[in-house]
């Protein structure tokens, strides 16, 4: 059974008023691998991961996570098949009015009947793992950003999910904590088997971790396969972002009428005339 | 004559809009409501509500019982001046009694509940939402309509009639204060008249029914508006004012409505 | 867990306020007895014309209160107003078959309660026992027309 996709999306439709977002998209992420989603900024891969965690709902198509057609399933279903997942938000999303012991624990409580002391050891083991046990007793306020993103995967481990969605989570990290977390990711997936959804456009880390890579442009997939293959693909889009290149089919200005007609004031023009 | 006409059909088309905008958002806040104020709490829920009664309930509670105090004297004050007139002075009692317990302190109390702990609960909420908590609680498989606003639901809901209870209480003390230990209203005239034209069922029930409503609806305002905001710094702010705002309005309407079924003999 | 058990005391302490705060409403604002049933009875008496007496009106003897009125209503028989009065049970057996109850008011312009004397016959009025002797309200615009005509008869 290991074989078989865990997520699989099929010709996703999303818009967001009169913005498309999603123009089709086809996707499937295979079990116990880290799968990376890359694309420039804007191209809604959070919005994607939204949709994958059942928040938004998508125009047309379907998202089918093991087997289960996420949109089609009950509040209740939902919630249970969501036990199953962890997600790593950009800012981390510590609940404010909880300490870090009690954010990893928060999952367990509300989820499990486990007496205190299995939940106390659970807890710290998850703690030991992002390396923050001593920091157990700190509220949120006062974790800097990457020990707050650490603590968030602490707790989204907590229920030992069998998927879990980093929303890109390595912006804004000095060069340190990026390697701890890279290494994390990694380790973590290799440990305990786990499904993995990055979503990035840090190349260089998401390259080092990923073994199957997306790359999203304009709603659709423009290319996909491993991290070597994409390496050498002669596609120029595909390699103009693999390789960072500031000139490139994928335009650096957003869309805009000419510049000189701009400049030169299109306005008065047309009131003098 | 053809841009007049467009412009008319425009405005048109914007009220519908509007309207449609309208309905729709008290739709969702129905829908808001029920989702979350039904339903059976779990052990922890209680504790949840317990927490939120301690934050909207005992720290609004200075505040309402000073308004309460001076209200209730300001009242005897300006009642004494102008039942003197009259060689009435024995009814000042009647007076404060019947316009703490009918009006003023469900009124007054659901205002500023609505100032203290209204904008507090909308901003909290917002806040939460703005960084994604809500988001991530849902990720986790907790659903924030009960986890997050079913106990701060319940809890509004609970402390207004109490603190309007608080409010009357200070206020009729701080009447007898004035009236009897400074203008010396006879003490026993203004406990007996009380007494004789207060109807326990009729005034301090329907008082308390008022205060009940209220707190349905500013609370209600108040989550809805933090659940169902822009999510950035300047959208909170302006959901708090939202808040305070319509609720402060619909108190002000539902009350004039309430004392017209209550007292007015519909 | 320190901090939540004050919070929880604070919590309480702030819902025995509201419930103590209801008590006083209940009893010091709007003058409800706690007195049982059990320990009063009823009489009745009618009037002529109750003027503006309302339920749960004051019942006195000397002045002091011994009882509320109970309920109000036309006597379809005689057309006058049937008044039950609740008494403390101390007084039963105690008030003589000719006791007065007559509908005063408090001021010029105050409440309208009843007032009972008692007269000096040696038969004593019994629970549910009616009222023979009683004085109706004085209804301000029927004084004011006597003045008048007496005025103009003079």
């Amino acid at each position: 059974m290991t074989d078989t996709p865990f997520i699989e999306i099929e010709d996703l439709y999303f818009s967001r008023g009169e913005h498309d977002i999603f123009r089709g998209v086809n996707m499937t992420v295979p079990r116990g691998k880290v799968t990376a989603i890359m694309g420039p900024s804007g191209t809604g891969k959070t919005t994607l991961l939204k949709l994958i965690g059942g928040q938004l709902v998508p125009d047309r198509g379907r998202i089918l996570i093991d087997g289960q057609d996420v949109h089609r399933l009950s509040r209740k279903a939902l919630f249970t098949l969501r036990k199953r997942m962890g997600m790593l938000f950009q800012s981390g999303a510590l609940f404010s009015d909880l300490d870090v012991f009690e954010n990893v624990a928060f999952p367990l409580r509300v989820h499990t009947d486990l007496p205190d002391t299995m939940v106390r050891d659970l807890v710290l083991l998850k703690l030991q793992a992002v390396g923050l046990r001593g920091a157990r007793e700190l509220t949120p306020a006062e974790l800097s950003g990457g020990m707050a993103r650490r603590v968030a995967l602490a707790r989204a481990m907590a229920l030992d999910p069998e998927l879990i969605l980093y929303d890109e989570p390595f912006v804004g990290q000095d060069p340190i904590s990026m390697g701890v977390l890279v290494q994390l990711i990694k380790r973590l997936n290799q440990a305990l088997q786990l499904t993995s959804v990055v979503v990035s456009h840090d190349i260089k880390e998401t390259l080092s971790i990923a073994d199957y890579l997306y790359l999203i442009a304009d709603g659709q997939v423009v290319a996909h396969g491993t991290p070597q293959t994409l390496d050498i693909n002669q596609d120029p889009r595909v390699s103009q972002f693999i390789h960072g290149e500031p000139d490139g089919p994928v335009p650096f200005h957003y869309p805009a009428e000419a510049f000189y007609r701009d400049i030169l004031g299109d306005a008065r023009v047309s009131t003098s005339g | 004559m053809q841009s007049k006409f467009s412009s008319g059909t425009a405005r048109i088309t914007r009220l519908g809009r509007r309207g449609c905008d309208l309905m729709e958002a008290l739709g969702r806040a129905g829908v808001f409501l029920a989702q979350s104020a039904i339903g059976i709490p779990s052990r922890e829920g209680w504790r949840l509500w317990l927490q939120q009664m301690h934050f909207v309930g005992v720290l609004s509670l200075a505040i309402v019982l000073v308004s309460g105090l001076f209200i209730g004297m300001v009242l005897a004050l300006q009642g004494y001046t102008i039942l003197v007139d009259f060689g009435a002075e024995q009814a000042l009692g009647q007076m404060v009694a019947l316009s703490l317990l009918r009006e003023l302190a469900p009124v007054v109390a659901a205002l500023l509940f609505a100032g203290r702990a209204g904008s507090a609960l909308t901003a909290e909420i917002g806040l939460m939402k703005a960084t994604e908590q809500l988001t991530s609680m849902e990720m986790i498989g907790v659903d924030p309509l009960r986890r997050v606003v079913a106990p701060r639901l319940w809890a509004g809901f609970v402390a207004l009639p109490i603190l309007t209870v608080g409010f009357s209480v200070v206020g009729i003390w701080g009447g007898y204060l004035v009236g009897v230990e400074w203008l010396g209203v006879f003490e026993g005239s203004y406990w007996s008249n009380m007494q004789a034209s207060v109807d326990f069922i009729n005034d301090v029930g329907n008082g308390m029914i008022k205060s009940l409503v209220f707190a349905v609806v500013v609370t209600w305002i108040a989550v809805f508006q933090g659940y169902d905001l822009v999510p950035t710094s300047e959208g909170i702010s302006r959901a708090t004012t939202r808040t305070v705002v319509y609720s402060s309005l619909a108190v002000l309407g539902l009350d004039f409505v309430l004392t017209a079924v209550m007292f007015g003999g519909l | 867990m320190r901090r939540s058990k004050t919070m929880e005391f604070g919590v309480g302490l702030f819902m025995i306020a509201g419930i103590l705060g209801v008590v006083f409403l209940g009893l010091r604002v709007s003058g409800l007895t706690l007195s049982a049933p059990s320990q009063s009875f009823q009489l009745e008496a009618n009037f002529a014309n109750i003027g503006g007496l309302k339920p749960r009106a004051r019942v006195t003897m000397a002045g002091v209160t011994v009882g509320r009125v109970e309920t109000i209503e036309l006597d379809t028989e005689w057309y006058d107003a049937r008044v039950v009065l609740r008494l403390n049970s101390e007084l039963e057996g105690q008030l003589s078959r000719d006791s007065t109850a007559s509908i005063l008011t408090a001021g010029l312009l105050g409440e309208q309660y009843i007032g009972l004397s008692v007269g000096g016959d040696p038969e004593m009025l019994a629970a549910g026992d009616t009222i023979r002797d009683t004085q109706s309200a004085l209804v301000l615009e029927e004084l004011i027309q006597q003045f008048v005509s007496n005025m103009a008869s003079n």
